[in-house]
């Protein structure tokens, strides 16, 4: 087991008769990559100010196993370091000044800056790419290079846990990850890290740790995987959700929507990718959804997946079987509507054509001419212009007209 | 003695050659402005027997004096004047960092904290009770008694749970200024009018005949006051970061404050007590200095005391000779240079939108 540098017991924290943090309960162990999440006012901040001591709470934190109320300002500030959120500097002091100042808690009454006090600075402004503004005003940064400097400073505190608070909060893409670089850095190097982030994705990406917080109570707590499930991000930021991960990244992503559940059911016809945003379009709107037959790995089963939807499987590059004709046919027939989408049409996949013939009511979507789309040689083309007949044929642009 | 000293400290809490320069400069200056200042008035003497005489006084020196005369307007008249001058000039440019960078505000003065209403009211007490008269020491003791009663009732009443947030201070402040204001205003209706221009000729602030005796007075606390201060420049550009950044680093901001809040009190009060209230010395010397090395107070602190001193040397020099033989309040001098400055820094602020 890992050595413990903190441990939280029944902490509780109130300003005016409110209460902001109830009964926090947290062990953090040494070389922890830790996000604390949680919507707006949900108490992350208040926590990381209690953990340095600023904020005087009911409970016991223990520091290295020493309570923090035994320890002076300075002796927490060699222990902790605190980015806070959104610090904005009015004065032009440049950066090095300004990342000198973490050093502070580690000297003495009139002691000077010394040699070493700057080559430690200087190290941590290389470290996050810092050191060529070193002689810049921190008024005249862009916000990028602001939390970069500020980030040093922390850093230059050299202490064994470093709490951030938000430090990507109004950053553009280019910035927004480098602090995350860093601090996973820095924690694979033994520090301890906790820090307060909005963006789910970031923070599943680069912390081994989430905790989630809802109202000043830690609701989950444990690894990515196991804390951002749809059920909690519904109980925490009143979101509905589905989780996945990302095929591209292989990262956690999420999916979040808004519907309303209506009674009719859709069947939607479809495989390549050709159904997609026509799922995603009826999903959003409420209906209740089944589609297939469809392979797996197929860009809509993947998708459709993710939104958790009826899909009849079938192997990839294997025909259709009877069973799973049938399958379909009865799902096709308990619908209210079929949609046959503009998907490609070849001998593994003919029988969906097929069982479109069952449906009680069927919209065919045609952006290319079927011509282009027949790979089995007419067989298609026969079948398709036989249940164009009994169906609406539009664009797939029109299609928010007719449902 | 006291640049010496002060030299010292720059030097040791700034290693870069550049301020030091700007430091050594500052004090070269100062020497020079002691030595004119002290030798240019109704009598003129000249530099050499000025520097002469000032070195005999103190035993330093055996030089013969041709003109014994000169001795006693240089060393009892004039000399004591101008150390008043570089000790009231050097707190009061101090403080006027000090209370800027305390404050987050280019506007803040030691008056914030009702050090001059409280000296007005202690000097117009003294006054009403006829005790100016009795010794020379009362006027001033009464001010100071004033200056520091009034600062600490407008902490106190800014203070909540051991926290004083600068918003309700400066308001505060504000409030009991005007009325302690009102207390002296009433006051000055009831007395006689000798007494009301005994008032007057103290409030608009002065260096005319101040002796050995104001230097004994104020020498001592204003010295120690500067020192401690200077002290005090890198809590002060912590504090500059915000309470929050003060906090993260292991300096509790209200703690510091309250110390700092608490000496720069002394130190102007002591400075308002011998000299009456001299108007913007801290509010434009700061400036000055600033656009020149910066925010950082390790080296704006002493150069503050340095360039104050500086300034209200002028200031009096000014003051002294500009209807010679007769003369003005260095009040009145400081604040016809002041005032115009603080209207050009308030139309700047105002355009810019920023702090300086």
């Amino acid at each position: 087991m890992k050595e413990k540098v903190i441990e939280i017991r029944n902490l509780s924290f109130s300003i005016n008769g409110k209460e902001i943090l109830k009964n926090i309960i947290l062990d953090v162990y040494k070389g922890e990559f830790i996000g604390l999440i949680g919507p707006n006012g949900s108490g992350k901040t208040t926590l990381l100010k209690s953990i340095n001591g600023i904020n005087k709470c009911k409970g016991t934190i223990k520091i290295e196993q020493q309570d923090i109320n035994q320890l002076t300002d300075r002796e927490i500030a060699l222990k902790i370091a605190l980015m806070n959120q959104n610090t904005i500097i009015g004065f032009p002091f440049p950066a090095e000044e300004i990342v000198l100042m973490g050093r502070y808690p580690h000297l003495k009454k009139m002691q000077r800056i010394s040699k070493n006090d700057r080559d430690i600075a200087n190290k941590y402004m290389k470290f996050t790419n810092t050191f060529i503004l070193k002689d810049k005003p921190i008024t005249n940064m862009s916000g990028g290079e602001r939390q970069r400097v500020l980030f040093s400073k922390v850093l230059v505190q050299e202490t064994e846990i470093i709490l951030l608070d938000e430090p990507t909060a109004s950053l553009d893409i280019t910035h927004e990850e480098q602090i995350f670089k860093y601090s996973k850095e820095m924690s694979k190097n033994g520090k301890t890290v906790i820090t307060a982030v909005h963006d789910l994705r970031i923070a599943a990406k680069y912390c081994d740790r989430l905790i989630l917080i809802k109202d000043g109570r830690i609701i989950s707590d444990g690894i990515p995987k196991e804390v951002l499930t749809s059920e909690n991000i519904k109980i925490a930021y009143d979101v509905k959700a589905f989780v996945y991960e990302n095929p591209f990244t292989s990262l956690i992503d999420f999916y979040t929507y808004d519907r309303k559940n209506l009674d009719k059911n859709i069947h939607v016809i479809c495989g390549g990718g050709s159904g997609s945003q026509i799922i995603h379009y009826l999903f959003e709107k409420g209906y209740r959804l089944s589609c297939g037959v469809l392979q797996y790995g197929d860009t809509d089963f993947i998708n459709s997946e993710i939104m958790g939807i009826d899909i009849i499987k079938c192997m990839p590059f294997n025909d259709i079987s009877e069973e799973l004709m049938r399958k379909n046919i009865e799902s096709i027939m308990k619908s209210n509507l079929t949609i046959l989408t503009n998907m490609f049409i070849g001998k593994q996949n003919i029988s969906n054509l097929i069982a479109a013939r069952y449906s009680n009511d069927l919209i065919i979507i045609e952006d290319t001419p079927i011509e282009n789309r027949d790979f089995t040689g007419g067989e298609a083309l026969n079948i398709y212009n036989e249940l164009k007949k009994n169906a609406k044929v539009i664009k797939s642009k029109e299609l928010q007209k007719f449902v | 003695m006291l640049l010496i000293l002060l030299g010292e400290i720059v030097l040791n809490t700034n290693n870069k050659v550049k301020n030091s320069t700007i430091i050594i400069s500052f004090l070269f200056i100062l020497t020079l402005c002691m030595v004119i200042a002290t030798a240019i008035g109704a009598v003129r003497v000249p530099f050499l027997d000025t520097i002469k005489i000032i070195l005999n006084n103190f035993g330093l020196t055996h030089f013969k004096i041709t003109n014994k005369r000169f001795d006693s307007i240089i060393f009892y008249v004039r000399f004591p004047r101008v150390i008043v001058a570089t000790l009231v000039g050097a707190a009061l440019g101090l403080c006027g960092a000090v209370m800027q960078g305390l404050f987050r505000n280019p506007m803040a003065d030691p008056g914030i904290i009702g050090i001059s209403s409280g000296a007005s009211f202690g000097a117009v007490i003294a006054i009403a009770l006829n005790l100016t008269t009795v010794s020379l020491y009362f006027m001033p003791v009464f001010a100071i008694i004033g200056a520091l009663t009034s600062a600490f009732i407008i902490y106190r009443l800014a203070s909540s749970k051991g926290k004083v947030p600068v918003l309700t201070l400066i308001l505060a402040g504000i409030a009991v200024s005007t009325f302690i204001g009102a207390l002296t205003s009433l006051i000055l209706s009831r007395i006689a009018e000798y007494q009301v221009r005994e008032y007057l000729f103290w409030s608009i602030g002065s260096l005319s005949g101040r002796r050995w005796e104001h230097v004994n007075l104020s020498a001592v606390p204003i010295l120690i006051g500067i020192i401690i201060l200077v002290s005090f420049s890198r809590e002060l550009n912590v504090l500059l970061l915000g309470e929050e950044e003060a906090q993260s680093i292991g300096l509790n901001p209200y703690r510091a404050r309250r110390t700092i809040l608490f000496f720069s009190s002394i130190v102007t009060a002591v400075a308002v007590c011998v000299s009456g209230n001299i108007g913007f010395v801290g509010l434009i010397v700061p400036h000055i200095l600033r656009l020149i090395v910066g925010p950082d107070n390790r080296i704006l602190l002493p150069l503050s005391a340095l360039g104050g001193a500086v300034f209200l040397l002028i200031c009096d020099l000014i003051a002294r000779i500009i209807i010679m033989p007769s003369e003005i309040g260095v009040g009145i001098v400081t604040s016809l240079v002041g005032a115009p400055y603080f209207l050009f820094l308030l139309n700047k602020s105002r355009k810019e939108g920023v702090a300086l």
